[in-house]
């Protein structure tokens, strides 16, 4: 089972995915420090005084001393209020209680009621005006009065009011907003740059997987950043050398080609003064034969660079002329007649693929058949023969250069297994296969499919 | 000044060849089918004995280092009317139609058939002989008819829409001999005669089974043929005006 990849697939599609994800865990790693830090400030400024005053006060109205006027601004005063002044819509603060309440027991003291709540505190709040104007300053800033009450029971209620910053620090909507601004601006940048390594890039995938080395071709233009421009410049060093090892290649086998065919054609000439008639003509016929064998050596090793283009063939005709060659020279192999099929491919060497599977055929089976069906988008010609067969675990061998199933197949009928090979060149060539079959009742399918 | 031809009579061959191997037994074999033959390693020769001497036919190797085959056969046509049969490989295929077209009168491929190559020279001196204007060799241009194209050098009938169909060697060479011969009456032994010898296929089969399958092809309606006519009591005329392109 395949695994589905998420989002973009792109270079610069990624690397935009990539900036977004690490610009947002950057600022939430930002955000959690921030925080983190206000409570601590917060807890060292406001809370641990307010834990430390109550409970001087409790203590003082346990021992029965006076509670203190507080400081000279009046910050932190801790009075005693006959009422719980704690309003019923406040914030408890669960955490200053628990801080009072084990500070009292350390201390030995008990209590029964401890409430602490955060009430909001608005600059044009009323009751600020009963507070001085430094201190309703103060409240006002921090935006939040923080209210502590301890029941003394019997006497009331120790209770202390303090400024308690509350707000005003980013939130998570300030936090996405800031990412997107970040990332706006960043965005363009990796997409400048991502765009300007993609498009050299992409140029070079075209040319390289379209990268026939037929004729001359212009290099590719070296730009972008100079990784990129290496890249490219790798690869027009690559096809030049390339396609000069295919030229040296082709020179070399036309070198070839030459060199033994003029011994074989200077072999051909000698046998004329040959008197036995039956020894001439095998002789003659060893000498076609290697000749072929030359030739089909040479087809294979030309493949990769055919000089033939592709034209537009009736197919119908193509396999026809092949059977009629076939039937001319008096071999046994029957074809129906198909309506006109047009495709686009390489005539001769077609024809070349389809002779060399009837001829496979025909040396080793008896009764072919030929077949041209047309498919939903293939053609299938079938050449069936009446022989052997070959066991299914050979059936990729069969097509190995050189290889010849001696197994199954006569020695003596010569040819040494190359015009397989060479069919199915051609054929994959063309964007096709050659697929193999045994039939019922014994002998071989062979079945060239073409796309269409 | 050509010499003084001592042995009128017999057919006067040059062999032009840069290999011994091949030239020298061919030489030989030729001589002994009845033919004189003066025989050369390169071009520059071959020059200078086409000058020398009244030679009936030249047999040409395409690659030859130095001046090659067709340059030298460019010069032959461009100064006289001695036809020429040229030697050539496979590979050399568009060298062949090349040749073809600057007039070579025909061609063998290598390996090939010393007694082929004699019986071939025989024909072309035969037509030379009778008087008959030189023809062109037989697969050069193309002609067209009907609407229908057969390229010779490519052996393939292209139809109106530009589509190929490819054609059988007995097909092609039964089609080749009718297009060549527009509007006359070919009996099936003359078409048995102009379309055997070229391949080594054997054409036993007989010629109405091929123009069948032709007329199939080229036809509208096979069963009342409009360019393949049957002549009672002669043979298949091909009824359409030919170009040659």
């Amino acid at each position: 089972m395949k695994i589905r990849r998420f989002g973009p697939r792109s270079l610069a599609g990624q690397m935009a995915v990539m900036v977004a994800i690490a610009l947002f865990c950057a600022q939430a790693i930002n955000f959690g420090m921030f925080l983190h830090e206000r409570r601590q400030i917060r807890f060292e400024q406001v809370t641990l005084p307010s834990i430390t005053r109550v409970v001087d006060g409790v203590e003082r109205i346990a021992a029965g001393r006076p509670l203190p006027d507080g400081d000279d601004r009046g910050r932190g005063r801790v009075l005693l209020e006959s009422t719980n002044p704690i309003p019923a819509d406040a914030e408890p603060q669960r955490d200053v209680e628990a801080g009072i309440r084990s500070a009292l027991a350390e201390n030995g003291l008990t209590t029964t009621t401890i409430q602490a709540v955060v009430r909001v505190v608005l600059p044009q709040d009323p009751r600020l005006r009963a507070f001085g104007p430094r201190r309703a300053e103060r409240f006002a800033r921090a935006g939040g009065e923080l209210i502590v009450a301890v029941e003394q029971p019997g006497k009331g209620w120790i209770t202390l009011h303090a400024p308690w910053p509350r707000g005003g620090g980013p939130s998570v909507w300030q936090l996405i907003a800031q990412t997107l601004i970040l990332y706006g601006a960043v965005l363009i940048a990796v997409l400048w740059a991502g765009s300007r390594m993609a498009r050299p890039l992409r140029d070079l995938v075209s040319a390289a997987s379209s990268f026939t080395p037929g004729g001359p071709v212009a290099p590719l233009i070296e730009r972008g950043p100079s990784d990129v421009r290496a890249v490219t410049g790798a690869f027009n060093a690559l096809r030049t050398r390339v396609t000069g090892m295919l030229d040296e290649k082709d020179r070399m086998l036309g070198a070839i080609g030459h060199d033994l065919r003029t011994p074989l054609a200077a072999l051909r000439v000698r046998i004329e003064s040959v008197e036995d008639e039956g020894d001439h003509d095998r002789m003659a016929e060893i000498i076609a034969e290697m000749d072929r064998t030359l030739d089909d050596i040479l087809s294979l090793a030309r493949l990769g660079r055919p000089s033939e283009p592709p034209t537009e063939v009736d197919m119908a005709a193509l396999v026809e002329a092949v059977v009629e060659d076939f039937r001319d020279l008096g071999a046994d192999v029957t074809a129906e007649e198909s309506p006109r099929l047009r495709m686009t491919l390489r005539p001769t060497l077609m024809r070349r693929a389809v002779r060399n599977l009837i001829e496979n055929a025909v040396k080793y089976g008896v009764s072919v058949e030929v077949t041209l069906v047309q498919g939903p988008g293939c053609v299938r010609i079938g050449i069936a023969d009446r022989g052997p067969g070959i066991p299914p675990d050979q059936f990729e061998e069969v097509f190995d250069p050189f290889t010849r199933l001696e197994t199954s197949r006569n020695k003596d009928t010569g040819g040494i297994g190359l015009g397989l090979a060479l069919a199915r060149a051609i054929v994959r060539e063309a964007g096709g296969d050659i697929e193999l079959a045994n039939r019922d009742g014994g002998g071989l399918l062979a079945t060239i499919v073409l796309k269409r | 000044m050509p010499l003084p031809e001592p042995m009128a009579d017999i057919p006067h061959l040059l062999l032009v060849d840069d290999e011994r191997s091949i030239r020298e037994p061919l030489a030989q074999f030729l001589t002994k089918q009845g033919f004189r033959i003066t025989q050369v390693g390169d071009a520059e020769a071959a020059r200078t004995r086409l000058a020398a001497y009244a030679i009936d036919l030249v047999i040409l190797d395409i690659m030859m280092p130095g001046e090659d085959g067709l340059s030298l056969c460019r010069h032959i046509r461009e100064t006289s009317n001695i036809p020429v049969i040229l030697l050539t490989a496979r590979t050399e295929e568009t060298d062949r139609i090349v040749g073809l077209e600057m007039g070579a009168d025909d061609y063998v491929v290598k390996p090939f058939s010393p007694r082929e190559l004699a019986a071939r020279a025989k024909v072309i001196l035969r037509r030379a002989a009778s008087g008959g204007a030189r023809q062109h060799a037989p697969e050069a241009g193309s002609y067209a008819f009907a609407g229908w194209v057969l390229k010779s050098g490519e052996r393939t009938l292209i139809d109106r829409e530009g589509v190929s169909l490819p054609l059988s060697t007995g097909e092609y060479n039964l089609l080749l001999a009718l297009v060549q011969r527009p509007r006359q009456v070919l009996t099936r032994d003359q078409l048995l005669d102009l379309t055997q010898g070229r391949e080594a296929a054997a054409f036993d089969r007989a010629i109405d089974n091929q123009v069948s399958r032709l007329r199939k092809k080229i036809e509208g309606d096979a069963k009342v043929p409009e360019l393949i006519k049957t002549v009672w009591g002669g043979g298949y005329t091909l009824a359409a005006e030919v170009t040659r392109l």
